[in-house]
This record gives C-alpha cells, sequence and structure tokens, in this order.
C-alpha cells in the first residue's frame, strides 16, 4: 500500500486523505511515532479507512499509536457519529464491552509486601476466578443481576461490596445511563450471571506493581493521583464484561446483519455492521450495551472487593490502614454520547472508542472534583513483564480526537507465534529473575503474551505524550502477576 | 486433521480452517476444533448428553450460530462438547439438529487453555470448493 500521499500533520500525527479510497466521508489520521509509524500494519489503514466511510461521522476517524488490527474498527480506533445520521457499530466497540483498567493505589511499599510474596499471590490467585469456565463468588438472583447490569458500579455499593469514593473515581461513576435490561438476551443473561468476579482469559490480569521515584515523570500530578511514596504499591485490574458483553455483542451483530438492508447502509467489511443511532435496532443496542457496560463496571469492583479481603487477611490489617483506593478505572471498549463543537456548533456525538481510553482534559465536569484542575487519568495496561503507564487527560485531546487517547501497549505478534518462539516455563522464569511472580491456569498462555509480543509500551507512551492527548504521569512495575 | 488451528488474521486471537465432505462432516470438525482451542480434548469424558435445534436463513448464518451456540453453553450450561452427531435440512429455512455428548468444565481433571467468548464475521466463509466444503473463521478470545 502507497503512503505517498498521507499528509505529515506534525512530527507525530500522518492524515490520509479523503480521496484515499472510494466511499471515504472524512480523512483518517494515524497518531504515532516516525518508528512506529513504518511498523504499522496495511490492514490497520485499510480499516480506518473504511471508517472514514460511515455514515455520518465527523471531522476524521482516528487510530492511536497503540493501534493494531482488530475486527471492522482496528484496536485503537476513534471515531465520532452524529446523533441524528450516524451509526452505533459493534464493531467499533468491540465484543468485550467496557473490557477497562481499574488502577487501585496503596499505603504499602515493596519492602512492606516482599515477606510475604508467594502467599500474597496464591490468596489473589485462589480468591479472584480465571480462566475458562470460571465462576464469580457472587450468587446474583435474576432481579439482582438486572439490577447490576442497570446500575453498575451502584449496585455494588448497595450490596457493600464497594465505597461511595470506589463509584466517585469510576468513568461515570460506574454507571452508563439508558442501560435497559429487556435490551438483552436471555443467553447473554444465563452466559453472564455467573460469571460477575472473574477475570477471564487471554490478555486479562490482576497485577501488583511497584511505582519506583524514578519511574515517576511529573510528581505534581502522581501525588495528585495518590502515588506519594518511593516504591509504593499498586494494584491494576484489566478486564471487561465476560461472557456477557460478547453474548450481546454476538446477539446484535446478527440482528445488525439482517437489517442493515432495510435502511441502505453498505459497509465495506462485515465486521463494521452497524445500524443507525435513530433506529429501533441501534436504540436497543445502545441500550443493551449499556448494560454490559455496567455489567463490566461492577465486575472490576466485585474484584476489587475480593482483593481488599485478600489484603486485610494476608497483612492483619484494616482496609484503613491498607489505604486500597481507586485512583480511577477507565473503559477502552465502550461508545458514548458527548458533546463536542463542530464547525462552531455543539452537537451530541455518538464516540466509539474501541481499544482506545477517553482523556479528558482539566475542566471538564465528567470527571471527578479531586481530578478537575488536572485532567481525568487515563491507564495504559503494558504486557505483564513490563508493567502499566499512568496518564492524564488534556484539552488538545478534547479538541482534536474528541477527547480520547491510547490504552495499551498493542499487540504486535501473533498468539501462535509467540508460542513457537518461546515456552511459558522460559517466561515464567524470566520473569522470576526479574523478580516478578506469575500464576497461570495455563502455563503456554504465559508464552502468549510474552513482552515480545507487544510493542514497547515506553514507546507508545512518548508518541501521545509528544502528541499532546494525554501526559506522562508515572510508571509501574510487576511483582505479582496473576495471568487470566 | 479435518480441521486447523491457524494464526488469527488479527494478532489477539485464534483462527480455524476446516473442511468436510458435507455440510455436517464440516460443522462437526470445526466444532471439535473449537473444543480444542479452549481445552486438551484427551481429557473430557463423554458422560454428558445435549441436544441442540437451531434455524437460520442460509447455511453460512447456521454456522455462525451453531458455533455461538457452542460458545454460549461452555458459559451457560458449563458443558463442553467432546463428540457431536448432526443433521442439516432445508426447507424454507436450515434447521440443524445435533446430539452432543461431552463434559462439564473441571479445572480439577481437565487441561484449560483459552476461554473463546465470540465468533467474529471477519473474514467469516463457508463454501463448497468442487467436491469439498471448506469453512474458515476466526474466534475472538
Amino acid at each position: 500500500m502507497s503512503r505517498e500521499s498521507f499528509k505529515r500533520l506534525s512530527n507525530n500525527i500522518w492524515e490520509v486523505p479523503i480521496d484515499f479510497k472510494p466511499g471515504m466521508n472524512v480523512p483518517a489520521r494515524i497518531l504515532s511515532s516516525p518508528e512506529l509509524f513504518d511498523s504499522i500494519d496495511d490492514r490497520v489503514i485499510d480499516q480506518i479507512t473504511n471508517v472514514a466511510c460511515l455514515p455520518g461521522i465527523k471531522k476524521a476517524a482516528f487510530c492511536m499509536p497503540d493501534g493494531h488490527v482488530g475486527y471492522g474498527f482496528p484496536i485503537g480506533g476513534v471515531a465520532a457519529f452524529a446523533k441524528d445520521d450516524g451509526i452505533i457499530s459493534p464493531g467499533g466497540i468491540g465484543f468485550d464491552i467496557n473490557c477497562g483498567m481499574r488502577l487501585l493505589r496503596t499505603n504499602l511499599t515493596l519492602d512492606m509486601i516482599k515477606p510475604k510474596m508467594e502467599y500474597l499471590l496464591a490468596s489473589l490467585f485462589s480468591t479472584i476466578p480465571s480462566g475458562v469456565g470460571s465462576k464469580g463468588f457472587v450468587k446474583l438472583s435474576r432481579g439482582s443481576f438486572n439490577r447490576l447490569m442497570e446500575s453498575g458500579a451502584q449496585w455494588c455499593l448497595e450490596n457493600d461490596f464497594a465505597t461511595e469514593t470506589d463509584l466517585e473515581f469510576i468513568e461515570n461513576q460506574g454507571c452508563i445511563e439508558n442501560a435497559d435490561s429487556s435490551a438483552v438476551s436471555e443467553k447473554a443473561i444465563s452466559r453472564g450471571i455467573n460469571q460477575m468476579g472473574t477475570l477471564g482469559s487471554g490478555n486479562h490480569y490482576l497485577e501488583v506493581e511497584v511505582a519506583p521515584r524514578e519511574g515517576v515523570f511529573d510528581q505534581t500530578l502522581a501525588e495528585k493521583f495518590g502515588v506519594t511514596v518511593d516504591d509504593q504499591i499498586l494494584i491494576a485490574i484489566h478486564c471487561g464484561s465476560r461472557g456477557f458483553g460478547h453474548q450481546i455483542a454476538t446477539d446484535y451483530l446478527q440482528v445488525f446483519n439482517k437489517c442493515m438492508g432495510k435502511y441502505g447502509l453498505e459497509v465495506r467489511d462485515r465486521e463494521l455492521m452497524s445500524a443507525p443511532i435513530d433506529s429501533d435496532e441501534g436504540r436497543r443496542y445502545f441500550r443493551a450495551m449499556a448494560c454490559a457496560a455496567n455489567s463490566a463496571f461492577a465486575n472490576r469492583q466485585l474484584i476489587v472487593s475480593g482483593i481488599r479481603r485478600v489484603f486485610r487477611s494476608v497483612f492483619g490489617q484494616s482496609d484503613k490502614e491498607l489505604g486500597i483506593e481507586t485512583i480511577y478505572d477507565v473503559a477502552h471498549n465502550i461508545a458514548k454520547f458527548e458533546k463536542y463543537e463542530i464547525d462552531g456548533r455543539e452537537e451530541t456525538l455518538l464516540v466509539h472508542r474501541k481499544g482506545a481510553t477517553r482523556s479528558f482534559g482539566p475542566g471538564r465536569a465528567e470527571i471527578p472534583a479531586q481530578y478537575r484542575d488536572i485532567g481525568q487519568p487515563v491507564i495504559v495496561g503494558g504486557s505483564m513483564e513490563t508493567g502499566s503507564a499512568l496518564l492524564c487527560g488534556t484539552k488538545y485531546a478534547d479538541d482534536e480526537t474528541f477527547g480520547s487517547s491510547l490504552h495499551g501497549a498493542g499487540r504486535t505478534m501473533s498468539r501462535m507465534k509467540a508460542k513457537k518462539s518461546t515456552r511459558g516455563e522460559q517466561v515464567r522464569q524470566r520473569m522470576k529473575d526479574s523478580g516478578i511472580l506469575v500464576k497461570t491456569g495455563y502455563m503456554p498462555g504465559l508464552a502468549e503474551e510474552a513482552a515480545f509480543a507487544y510493542k514497547n509500551i515506553d514507546a507508545v507512551v512518548e508518541a501521545v505524550h509528544e502528541i499532546g492527548i494525554s501526559k506522562k504521569v508515572a510508571r509501574f512495575y510487576p511483582v505479582l502477576n496473576i495471568k487470566g | 486433521m479435518p480441521y486447523k488451528i491457524t494464526d488469527a488474521h488479527t494478532c489477539a486471537d485464534v483462527g480455524l480452517s476446516v473442511s468436510g465432505e458435507t455440510p455436517e462432516q464440516l460443522f462437526a470438525d470445526a466444532a471439535a476444533g473449537l473444543t480444542e482451542i479452549m481445552v486438551e480434548p484427551k481429557g473430557l469424558e463423554n458422560e454428558k448428553k445435549l441436544s441442540l435445534e437451531l434455524e437460520d436463513d442460509s447455511l453460512e448464518e447456521l454456522f455462525y450460530s451453531w458455533l455461538s451456540e457452542l460458545i454460549y453453553i461452555k458459559d451457560a450450561r458449563d458443558f463442553l462438547m467432546k463428540q457431536c452427531r448432526l443433521k442439516i435440512k432445508k426447507n424454507n429455512r436450515y434447521k440443524l439438529a445435533a446430539y452432543l455428548t461431552g463434559d462439564n468444565v473441571d479445572p480439577k481433571r481437565q487441561v484449560l487453555k483459552v476461554d473463546v467468548k465470540g465468533v467474529t464475521y471477519y473474514r467469516f466463509r463457508i463454501e463448497k470448493i468442487e467436491d469439498t466444503w471448506q469453512g474458515e473463521v476466526v474466534f475472538d478470545l
């Protein structure tokens, strides 16, 4: 694929012009670094320019620096659609609706947990279910599950699995409005009802991390987010809506497959199947998608509740002494109605973020009061060998990318190739030699998630920092990892 | 082997290429491939039984529904398929009747690999080429 027609808007932004392929309604913008740009798969360009062809899309289709091939949208794809004549597409949200990250801080330091590392890892592994067919520790009635999917993390507060402070520091306070359980199939309910409080498998994980002083890029912002002490212990959770969200995506892909003709919608890729936002099918999918998003907020909160229980038991300290508090919880597979200025006029748009994180800057009413003068936390998950990064949202993101930024390191190698390159036991030993203890139900799965299967997290973080859509705050390094 | 587990076209997931002399064989072999992605099949008992009936407008949509159903019963009914017998008929629509034997999910007895969570439409296809039915599917993990 020739990239000669791409216009370099800045050192880190390439624009694919509207005449790149027939049917594009807006240009596509690739956010990257010169080094990462050369390694972007042509299929990513093909996918993001397909997104630019969708009806009602505004301004541009964006691909973040961690972008890689997905279904329909690339992972790292962001697009906003007009409410009146735009579309909603499961392929722009992902199967794992509201897959996201929760980051917790603690009052502990590395020296304090070192004597109990193996016991802590074993206790977390036995308390937080993971892997194929795992069942959650919460038994839900049908009525309770309906309430959970419509109210999200609020259900956890009502049932003593959350604090009010937890809710304050979850995107949308852990509840997307207009969730309607009547838009959800019986199948989705029966897949999801026993999975609340589970991690899942694949690239989902629970990680205990350390924040060394030398990993802090911005002391003021780090302190504002509660990262205040050298070698402070943090906990990162990466998971989503489990089988519940996947069933909702499957159900509505089948609905959209059959109804697109009725609305005269044609897409360049079947995975971009869509319905008008303003249609019965589109509205029902949004309501069901909101149920899945809420279940994911609740799922991560239930895991937090399990983590607190483990830490209380292992360290013999109270919640107050341990200080396990939510820094923030972000969704990185979701569609949300947000207001932006388009051609001098404020419009409500449905922003699709697929493998992309909201990155609202200072002053936005949607972010917690405590962070409103600096911007929201942006949590970036890396591979299990390299840890994660904390960034901060910016006004530039609000103005340029519909308040969006990256979500992770971005995968570059297939699972099978990774397994051919190394064995799980070798990865485990290498991690142990680096001071990281890991536990999983399926050892070859470790090879699939090895660091070399991902882009360099520091390179993608540096790219968004340079572009200005998020600001670097701190890097965290893993010490314990449970791979789902 | 009538199926081949492949590198997915996206790096995060897993694909399956399958062929068979009849649609029934194609469907059964794809189901066996799906099981092998999730679990070591030799660790599965054959004691649980399940009957399924599905129908759809096209054979391709039926193939999608069939694989989605197997993922669904893994989560909702705790059932991992080991073997199946199935029949597909076409009247106005395509109808599938299947009889499955398999096992409940049990990490103590089985080597569980990775949780397959959805069937994608990414390069999804089923077609008859000369005398052989061929299918391709990518699963979301």
